[in-house]
């Protein structure tokens, strides 16, 4: 009887332990001969003949591409003691990439047991294949997210600066601090506000795991480890996990589809402040921030990766406010600006609008890279400033690179504030000018414009920076009465059929009868 | 099939057509078709369908039948009663949102594969696209272990240049391919370099977007003029590597 039971109660025990355990994938076995053969096809680019990241690709990559040997490895799941990554993290890696950097995720071309194939082969780089991997994370019991459990975690995030001593108050990465990787490299704290940039995912239970392991390679601690002052119990933990999930900012987010800024009609006058409160009106459009790879010299490492445009109008002016999370404000001259700069030499944050000076009138736009000398195109740049020189503002026509010229600003200002790491700009100009060399805005067409932003931080200045292909902006034009009397004269008018057709449809009815 | 009213077979063929554009498009591919592209599609879908279904005059009557029937036949008042009130007002709403001033980009339609020009410019030499070879390809059957080698200091390049846009896997999907509009070209789709010789991509690798002729938007598009970074040879073995890595082959002339 008792050793039924207790056959019984190990069944149980048993099946509640592999039930609390992670969903895991079946894992295959890795054949890494075959694993050998894809990796010298695929993988060599970046990570080297030898898994030493050095391939010929590495240069110009950041984060550069992982140094298998090194046995770090960032994606883990093993608790925080233990060196050795499941075999499920390398494979899960390899399936979804890393999201963020140049390393895609292979599941749509290779195989599950290819990729089985790459986990035993990269395995040996470190001499993984022979050790055991050591115990997974303890995940107890998940705790929901909700509104008071945010709050904790958003207190246990700022207590002693545990998380905001390099992630920013605000989560966007934006503390002063010059943190490196295992290799030497920089690296920068997750801009916690840009999910899509986490390297695994912003799952809750991924967070829950970083937070406990830590990223290896990196700065980012195990919050899981005794011997660490900020240790969190596994509870806090995932209070911290659902604060980190909370700050997914969804206004920065690119939606493909939205190409279009609609500028907003206001009354009076337009904003000359970046928090006047007109802006909470306007409809947010987000774009993508590409590096300049398309002429001398090029920019393989930007940092800035979002612009968030918003834009009203008034009677006579137009104002487009212009916003994008920057880890760092560069201001030449500043001692801690210049600490955290990199390379030694510090620009100044810069941005600028591009705009044709004539809006076309077919397809053609000017060349979306400063224009070209049948179609030039005014930039409108806004810069920092220094510790010395106040922010600036310039009025520019260009007509393709190198060929830019400064004009009188008179009908263009601009003004900027830096607040835990995202810069706001507001330009403002009034829509008719009597220069020939300005564009002339106005209402209800749609007008070609694009962005380019740059990071002194990050060595970004001249050709060194980031920018927008060609999107549209279009003033709203005045509502007129036209929709609704348009639709009253549509309703009217089939009435008027039905009625012509019931008389006629009646009068054959009447016959039959 | 015969069960199902004319008019009701009508409305499921074009419904059916709209929503397999909307799932091939939006869902499938994650390419959308833009609304006015579209609507000319699916008036011409209708019109073409209408067409067969009145080709003869019973057909007619079957298809007006049901329309006929609400007005004619006593039986129905109740559900003339709902369609006459109702399509005054969908109609009434269908001319106000249109008259409302749309925030719709645009359309912008462009030649992803213009005709190459007969001969171009290239490195301050002419070159004469028609009969302009890729002087490595003679190597895959002359000298294999050669050709392996150039194959593989055009991956480097790649890597080094490329892969960017393109992506790691050739797939278009590099890192910054969700920030260009055109979109980075998809090595590994049958309907890109598969169907192209490879004096063409030579032409649209040395010149870049800026080389493209007017029907195919140069002003757009995010291509480098490759000729100011890579030498003649580098785009060859450039070339070789895109056919090698995705398993294609170039078109030839006989074909």
């Amino acid at each position: 009887m008792r050793a039924s039971e207790m056959t019984k109660l190990i069944l149980l025990l048993s099946i509640v332990t592999m039930a609390s355990l992670p969903p895991m994938a079946f894992s295959l076995d890795g054949d890494s001969e075959s694993g050998e053969r894809i990796y010298l096809k695929r993988c060599v680019g970046c990570h080297g003949v030898d898994g030493d990241g050095l391939g010929p690709g590495s240069e110009r990559l950041i984060p550069p591409p992982r140094d298998f040997t090194s046995g770090m490895f960032k994606i883990m799941s093993t608790a925080f003691d233990g060196y050795i990554p499941q075999d499920q993290d390398i494979y899960e890696m390899i399936r979804i990439g890393m999201p963020g950097t140049a390393m895609p995720g292979w599941e749509d071309i290779l195989s599950e047991q290819n990729m089985w194939d790459l986990v035993a082969y990269i395995k040996i780089f470190p001499g993984f294949d022979e050790e055991q991997a050591g115990p997974a994370v303890e995940y107890g019991e998940p705790i929901p997210s909700s509104a008071e459990s945010i709050e904790k975690g958003r207190e246990l995030f700022l207590q002693d600066d545990r998380c905001s001593e390099c992630h920013g108050k605000d989560g966007k990465g934006d503390a002063i601090k010059r943190l490196l990787g295992d290799n030497g490299e920089r690296t920068w704290p997750r801009n916690l506000t840009k999910p899509w940039t986490f390297r695994h995912s912003n799952d809750q239970k991924d967070i829950f795991t970083r937070i406990s392991v830590g990223i290896p390679g990196t700065q980012m601690p195990s919050f899981a480890d005794p011997g660490s002052k900020k240790m969190l119990s596994v509870e806090d933990r995932w209070h911290v996990a659902n604060y980190v999930k909370s700050l997914a900012k969804t206004v920065r987010v690119v939606n493909a589809e939205n190409t279009v800024i609609k500028s907003l009609r206001v009354e009076g006058s337009v904003p000359a402040e970046v928090d006047d409160e007109i802006w909470e009106q306007a409809i947010p459009s987000s774009f993508f921030l590409v590096p300049q790879i398309i002429v001398k010299d090029r920019h393989f490492t930007p940092s800035n990766d979002t612009v968030t445009v918003r834009s009203v109008f008034s009677a006579d002016e137009i104002a487009i406010l212009l916003e994008w999370d920057d880890r760092t404000k560069s201001l030449p001259g500043d001692e801690d600006a210049q600490k955290i700069a990199d390379p030694e030499v510090l620009h100044q944050d810069m941005v600028s609008i591009q705009l044709p000076i004539t809006v076309p009138e077919g397809m053609e736009k000017p060349y979306f890279v400063k224009g070209d000398t049948e179609n030039p195109v005014n930039l409108w740049q806004w810069a920092s400033g220094t510790t010395t020189e106040p922010q600036s503002t310039s009025l520019v026509k260009a007509a393709g690179f190198g060929t830019e010229t400064e004009l009188a600003t008179d009908s263009l200002k601009a003004s900027g504030a830096y607040e835990s790491g995202t810069w706001r700009v507001v330009f403002r100009r009034s829509l008719s000018t009597e220069s020939s060399d300005d564009l002339q805005i106005q209402e209800g067409i749609f007008i070609p414009i694009a962005f380019s932003a740059w990071d002194g931080s990050n060595g970004e200045s001249g050709t060194k920076n980031t920018l927008t292909t060609w999107y549209w902006i279009t003033l709203e034009s005045e509502s007129t009465a036209l929709p609704f009397i348009g639709a009253l004269i549509a309703l009217f008018l089939v009435i008027g059929l039905e009625m012509l057709w019931l008389r006629n449809g009646a009068g054959r009815r009447n016959p039959s009868t | 099939m015969n069960k199902i009213p004319k008019l009701l077979q009508l409305i499921l063929v074009v419904g059916g057509i709209y929503c397999a554009f909307v799932l091939v498009f939006d869902v499938i591919l994650q390419q959308v078709i833009p609304n006015s592209l579209l609507n000319m599609y699916m008036f011409f879908i209708a019109a073409g369908v209408l067409a067969v279904y009145t080709f003869t005059e019973e057909g007619t009557e079957e298809l007006l039948a049901p329309i006929k029937a609400l007005v004619e036949n006593p039986d129905k008042v109740r559900t003339r009663n709902i369609v006459f009130v109702l399509t005054p007002l969908v109609v009434a709403a269908y001319i106000y949102s249109q008259l409302l001033p749309s925030i719709e980009a645009p359309v912008e339609l462009r030649s992803i594969h213009p005709a190459p020009p007969s001969s171009v410019k290239i490195y301050g030499k002419r070159y004469d696209l028609k009969t302009l070879e890729n002087p490595y390809r003679v190597l895959e059957t002359e000298d294999p272990e050669k050709f392996r080698e150039l194959v593989s200091t055009g991956a480097d390049i790649y890597i080094q240049n490329c892969h960017f846009c393109h992506g790691d896997k050739l797939d278009g999907q590099g890192p910054y391919a969700a920030g260009l509009n055109p979109v980075p070209l998809n090595f590994q789709d049958v309907g890109t370099i598969a169907q192209l010789q490879e004096s063409f991509l030579f032409w649209r690798i040395a010149t870049g977007g800026p080389g493209l002729p007017d029907e195919a938007a140069p002003w757009i598009s995010s291509m480098p003029i490759w000729q100011d970074f890579l030498s003649e040879d580098e785009i060859w073995q450039v070339i070789l590597y895109l056919y090698d890595y995705t398993g294609r082959r170039p078109r030839s002339w006989e074909e």
